[in-house]
């Protein structure tokens, strides 16, 4: 079979801009392969660097107290003194240094999901950004005004958000936004009831609300791309809805800054 | 060669049966993938391609356990392959067809090696590479090693590994290199013993 016959799936109202023959899809599990060894990917590299930032302070730490102990043996003589007041408070060390420790770890654990989901939500952005960029070009934003007035800014984000949960959330995830609620100052909370990614996710299991927490850092991102290009500065955030049987449910409170 | 053709409507059949999602996204997610690595290894290109080799091997491994689950659920028997041939057409019209939706095309077959050539890259739609400008001298990273899409080399290898099959993946010829076609070159290194030990072997 050496002529290639174009696949069905290009969308008739929208002009692809994509070079002849190249398909408009993919299947859906070869993205959500690639989204998940993201994810993966992200966090054992918070987690490398994360190592090499705390060996580096280590390793100057060292220096430093090296430094400080020449010193101290230069001053004093009573070495053996300070010894014994040592043995004394070693199981109390003991202790200390176990709290310490756990203290550490989940410090740890802590920094490296926010750097994890730092970066997800920072590629999520360059993603929105430009694909909002595509989608946007044919579509028609005036919002209607009475009287012919110029429309506020107000009415300007409504329109942007319309189009983020129809076109924008139809492209990506094949469906809109169940529901919209603003409260007409600049905040918005977009509703997905069924939110493509963690429909597969187990009910129930912590580990699964762990996950769904972290591959919502993605399309946080993407929102907040999608409005930057369309002039909106904002903070958005996601919550997960679920209720131990529907996953899937998950809101996103946007933010406009004033 | 009705073999042949069945391995290209079991294809055909399966990418038709699976949901779909945006190329543009998908290229744009793998475009901002590429991105963060290169900003996390200071631009070093080969860590890149060995870093984009290993995310590939671990979808790898996921992607043939969806091709024999999917082809199942379809009613589609895909037939034990009995020689190199026969597992290259089905990464080739079966593999890529499914998953991308692009035609792929087999070539240059020897005993333990052969080429895949894919025409269209649904990952480079949107990519340009930086041309090393005069002035810069040696001082920018070398973007011709970049190997844009080595992911599909890890993939390779990754679905080869479930199946015993120890091979090496590399792209010899790549579009955003000015070359006409993507050349992808795999070699057999070994064709590994069954995974499990003799305790797991049913009786």
């Amino acid at each position: 079979m050496n002529n290639y016959t174009p696949t069905s799936g290009s969308t008739p109202r929208r002009k692809s801009l994509v070079l002849v023959g190249t398909p408009t899809n993919v299947s859906e599990p070869a993205f959500e392969y690639l989204l998940s060894s993201m994810l993966h990917w992200v966090e054992q590299e918070c987690e490398r660097q994360y190592t090499k930032k705390k060996t580096l302070e280590a390793a100057q730490l060292q220096t430093k107290n090296i430094n400080i102990n020449t010193e101290a043996e230069a001053d004093t003589n009573d070495n053996d003194n300070d010894n014994k007041e040592h043995n004394y408070s070693n199981t109390e060390m003991e202790e200390n240094k176990q709290n310490e420790m756990k203290q550490k770890e989940t410090e740890r654990m802590v920094m490296i999901a926010e750097n994890a989901a730092a970066k997800m939500e920072r590629m999520g952005y360059d993603v929105g950004y430009r694909l909002s960029e595509r989608l946007v070009q044919n579509k028609q934003m005036t919002p209607v005004t009475q009287n012919n007035k110029s429309p506020s800014p107000a009415m300007l984000q409504l329109e942007a958000m319309k189009f983020i949960c129809k076109e924008f959330w139809t492209e990506v995830f094949r469906k809109q936004i169940d529901k919209l609620q603003t409260n007409h100052r600049g905040v918005f909370v977009l509703k997905d009831l069924q939110f493509r990614w963690l429909q597969r996710l187990p009910g129930d299991v912590e580990l699964a609300r762990i996950m769904a927490i972290k591959i919502l850092a993605y399309p946080c991102g993407l929102v907040r791309g999608a409005l930057a290009n369309l002039g909106i500065v904002a903070v958005v955030s996601c919550d997960f809805l679920a209720d131990g049987k529907n996953m899937s449910a998950c809101s996103f409170n946007i933010k406009v800054k004033a | 060669m009705s073999k042949s053709a069945n391995i290209a409507a079991a294809g055909h059949a399966l990418w038709a049966n699976t949901p779909k999602v945006n190329t543009e996204l998908f290229a744009l997610t793998y475009g901002s993938l590429i991105t963060e690595i290169l900003r996390d290894y200071d631009q070093d290109i080969s860590e890149v391609n060995v870093q984009l080799e290993r995310i590939g091997h671990s979808i790898g491994v996921r992607c043939v356990d969806e091709l024999l689950a999917k082809s199942e659920v379809n009613g589609i028997n895909i037939p034990m392959c009995r020689d190199l041939r026969e597992t290259a057409e089905v990464i080739a019209k079966i593999g890529f067809r499914m998953f991308l939706g692009v035609n792929c095309d087999v070539g240059k077959l020897t005993d333990k090696s052969f080429s895949l050539y894919l025409s269209e890259n649904p990952l480079n739609i949107f990519v340009e590479l930086p041309s090393m400008s005069e002035d810069e001298g040696g001082s920018g990273p070398d973007w011709n090693q970049l190997k844009y899409s080595n992911i599909y080399c890890g993939v390779i290898r990754g679905a080869l590994e479930q199946v015993n099959l120890k091979v090496e993946c590399s792209f010899v010829r790549d579009v955003l290199r000015g070359d006409e076609v993507n050349e992808i070159r795999v070699n057999v290194k070994e064709v590994l013993a069954e995974g499990a030990g003799e305790d797991y072997h049913e009786e």
